[in-house]
């Protein structure tokens, strides 16, 4: 971590820390637009920030920490790919997305959507407060196209997800038929630049993750270290001080994953080894976030079954969190592809 | 800092160079079941080629033959050693890190100067800690050391040390002085194992192997020019070998354990079993917890280098490394099958990741329990760094009652 990123995490901490847990979108979001980091990657040249992948990804975390109910990984992956875009009406729309004015909503979740004959089809999962966007970024794989889609087209439904988490607030955009208002890029282009996208959220995704299963953890030592019983702290029993050792050693390992797979992005230029380090960090940091929560909804006892204390909101967000990116599946056996072969 | 790619490259290319000349060819054939005499010649012949090269100490500073590496350079370089699957040196392996740390860190500038070069000239360490009563709770050995003029007289017995009866020096802990708290009265001293009077019993292995030796001292003279720190401080320099064990030999370790991941995935694919989703999912994680070790050892090592290491560093790093090798040799054991119970031979030098499963599966125990074990570990992470409360120490008192 630079000087810079270590200052943007400290200063993004405080900001968390003084909004709450799991605070307002709407307040966050305003707040999120005035400190500038919708601009943060933004090039300089265009009135951005110039910041890359690790300094959002600081940010990421500690939004992950405070289960901040703001799309802002959805809302940093669509500025990255307008501006890789070359659309003609590029400066007017990163001005008015770095403002916090307009947002383009992403899926976080893999979707199913075709691409043919100037119409999309299929539905796309995990659109991060879809109703408040004005615009959504969709793509179809097989048919390499990124587009842009109006939220109210024709032939466009939305659809909330209601998950049991409920700080990410995601929808399914049915689409029939949907001319989309814009084409990002097709062909090769298309190809390389939902790469890119795919390889950002993995890292996104992970960052929040590893904030979170961060926070929920010192909240478990936290907690055991006031709860006494049998006349001591619970915190004082080895049992309970192995877990949570154990689950302190994972937490440090998926934020090292992270940081090294960061910088691997900064420096190198090989786009397959990001790729895989972003598949990596993804995979470590759900598995971690979702064994500390696990764990720490254990090591709470009863009071942790509650709907007034924390713990759920952790839990919810990590159940979920495995699912989205590539799916719960896909990262392990995309790991494993590069070394094993079908017989 | 870290390196321009050029320079790197530049660097990748002559350390691999040097590596398809100069490592002992077919040595896991030559090492399997073998004597100990072709163990010790092969480790000393490979040795004296590496450390010439001045590829054995790039984890030395500035100076040393090798030394003054950036971590990148260090790490490219121990990269290099494991792809090139050179034999590990584990007859050197304390001399290396346990005693030039130590000396490093807390040896005068006479004692750095005597064995700093000795060590690289190929002068074989053990180390002196564990006793049969004193395990994790090591503040409770017994051997002593009486100053007698300027010499300390030293009577006792060490147990588990590795490589004690090829060993030319000890690392020994002892006791001076037994009125205070059982951490106060250690000092630390560095024994000739050629000295009247030391004695050396090889303890055979559930691999078939003798890694480890007790050793026994019956009035045994060391001069007090070999006491490292003052008298009555040997506690805290024992600190200092300990995180040389638990961090940064895990540098080294780490990138060996990476480089061994396409020796698990060639017996898979061999097993015929590369579609086998259920092993695809644990090998993938397998492969992120691998990267991750990794990435765990570089952060420590960074830390250490700028100032930054914190109470429990180490033993993340330790306990990390430890639960991914048991996983590591753990999937080989069950992709290995039947096939792999077979295979008795041992391999002498190979360490954790020879392609034996079973083997390597035992050998990975030496992980979680040597250097402080995963549960001491666990301790030191839960209370030093967690701030976790310490249990009363009240268990004499009701022992005695
Ligand atoms: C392969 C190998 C090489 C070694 N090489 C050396 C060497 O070169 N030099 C040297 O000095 N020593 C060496 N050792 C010794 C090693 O440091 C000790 O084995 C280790 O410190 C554990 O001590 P012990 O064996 O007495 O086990 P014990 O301390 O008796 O522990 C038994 C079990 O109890 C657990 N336990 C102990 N205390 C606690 C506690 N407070 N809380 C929770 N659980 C606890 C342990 O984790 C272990 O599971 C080596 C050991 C091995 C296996």
């Amino acid at each position: 971590m630079t000087v810079s990123t270590t200052e943007l995490r400290d200063a993004a901490r405080q900001v968390v820390d003084d909004l709450g847990l799991a605070a307002d979108e709407q307040d966050t979001w305003a707040l999120v637009a005035e400190l500038g980091w919708l601009v943060l990657e933004m090039p300089e040249a265009d009135s951005g920030l110039g910041l890359d992948l690790a300094d959002a990804c600081a940010l990421h975390v500690e939004l992950g920490r405070g289960l901040a109910r703001v799309p802002f990984i959805a809302a940093l992956l669509a500025i990255d790919t307008v501006v890789q875009s070359e659309l003609p009406e590029r400066a007017d729309l990163l001005a008015s997305l770095g403002s916090g004015d307009r947002y383009i909503g992403v899926p976080l979740a893999e979707t199913e959507v075709q691409y043919v004959g100037g119409k999309l089809d299929g539905v796309a999962h995990g659109v991060p407060a879809a109703d408040r966007s004005r615009e959504v970024l969709l793509w179809s794989g097989a048919n390499d196209c990124i587009a842009l889609v109006a939220i109210d087209a024709p032939g466009l439904q939305l659809e909330c997800s209601n998950t049991w988490d409920e700080t990410r607030r995601l929808f399914d955009l049915h689409l029939e038929d949907v001319v989309p208002t814009c084409i990002l890029a097709r062909g090769d282009a298309a190809h390389a630049l939902l790469r890119r996208l795919r390889m950002r959220r993995d890292f996104a995704l992970a960052a929040e993750a590893v904030g979170g299963a961060t926070s929920i953890l010192e909240r478990t030592v936290a907690y055991l270290g006031e709860r006494q019983q049998f006349g001591r702290p619970l915190a004082m029993f080895q049992a309970l001080k192995h877990r949570c050792a154990d689950l302190k050693s994972q937490v440090e390992a998926a934020t090292a994953l992270l940081e090294a797979g960061l910088a691997q992005t900064a420096s190198a230029h090989d786009c397959a080894a990001a790729e895989r380090a972003g598949l990596a960090a993804k995979l470590l940091a759900n598995n971690t976030y979702t064994h500390v929560v696990e764990e720490a909804l254990q090591l709470h006892g009863g009071i942790g079954m509650t709907s007034e204390h924390d713990c759920h909101l952790f839990l919810k967000r990590a159940m979920l969190d495995e699912h989205l990116g590539r799916g719960r599946d896909a990262y392990a056996r995309m790991l494993a592809g590069g070394s094993l072969y079908d017989t | 800092m870290e390196q321009s790619d050029d320079a790197t490259g530049a660097l990748r290319r002559e350390v691999s160079a040097w590596l398809r000349d100069n490592v002992p060819g077919a040595w896991r054939e030559s090492m399997t079941g073998t004597a100990q005499e072709s163990f010790v010649e092969l480790q000393r012949g490979w040795f004296q080629k590496l450390s010439a090269a001045g590829y054995a100490t790039p984890h030395w500073p500035e100076g040393w033959l090798g030394g003054g590496r950036s971590l990148a350079q260090q790490k490219l370089i121990f990269e290099e050693v494991a792809r090139a699957d050179a034999p590990r040196l584990i007859l050197y392996f304390v001399a290396l890190y346990h005693a030039a740390c130590t000396l490093l860190e807390c040896g005068s500038a006479e004692q750095q100067a005597r064995y700093l070069p000795a060590i690289q000239d190929g002068q074989i360490w053990c180390q002196g800690f564990s006793e049969p009563n004193a395990g994790s709770d090591l503040a409770a050995l017994r051997t002593r050391a009486e100053r007698r003029g300027d010499v300390y007289i030293v009577n006792g017995q060490k147990t588990w040390s590795t490589m004690a009866q090829y060993a030319d020096r000890c690392l020994l802990l002892a006791r001076n002085d037994r009125s205070g708290p059982p951490q106060a009265g250690l000092t630390y001293l560095l024994l000739d194992m050629h000295a009247p009077g030391v004695t050396v019993r090889p303890i055979s292995q559930i691999t078939g192997d003798d890694e480890f030796a007790e050793i026994f001292f019956d009035d045994v003279e060391v001069p007090v020019t070999e006491r490292v720190g003052e008298e009555g401080a040997g506690w805290a320099v024992a600190q200092a070998t300990l995180a040389s064990e638990r961090g940064l030999t895990l540098v080294e370790l780490s990138q060996r354990m990476r480089s061994a991941l396409p020796r698990l995935a060639d017996a898979i694919n061999a097993a015929g079993r590369g579609d086998d989703s259920a092993l695809q999912d644990d090998f993938g994680n397998l492969l992120a917890r691998v990267d991750a070790t990794c990435a765990l050892a570089d952060r420590y090592l960074h830390k250490r280098i700028t100032g930054e290491e914190g109470p429990g560093d180490a033993s993340i790093v330790k306990l990390f490394y430890s639960r991914t090798l048991r996983e590591f040799t753990l999937l080989g054991r069950r992709v290995g099958g039947f096939t792999a119970q077979c295979e008795r031979g041992f391999m002498r030098g190979a360490t954790q990741e020879t392609g034996n499963w079973p083997l390597d599966f035992m050998n990975s125990y030496n992980w979680s329990i040597a250097g402080g074990s995963d549960e001491v570990q666990r301790n030191i992470i839960a209370e030093r760094m967690l701030g976790m409360q310490r249990e009363p120490k009240d268990w004499h008192t009701v022992e005695r009652i």
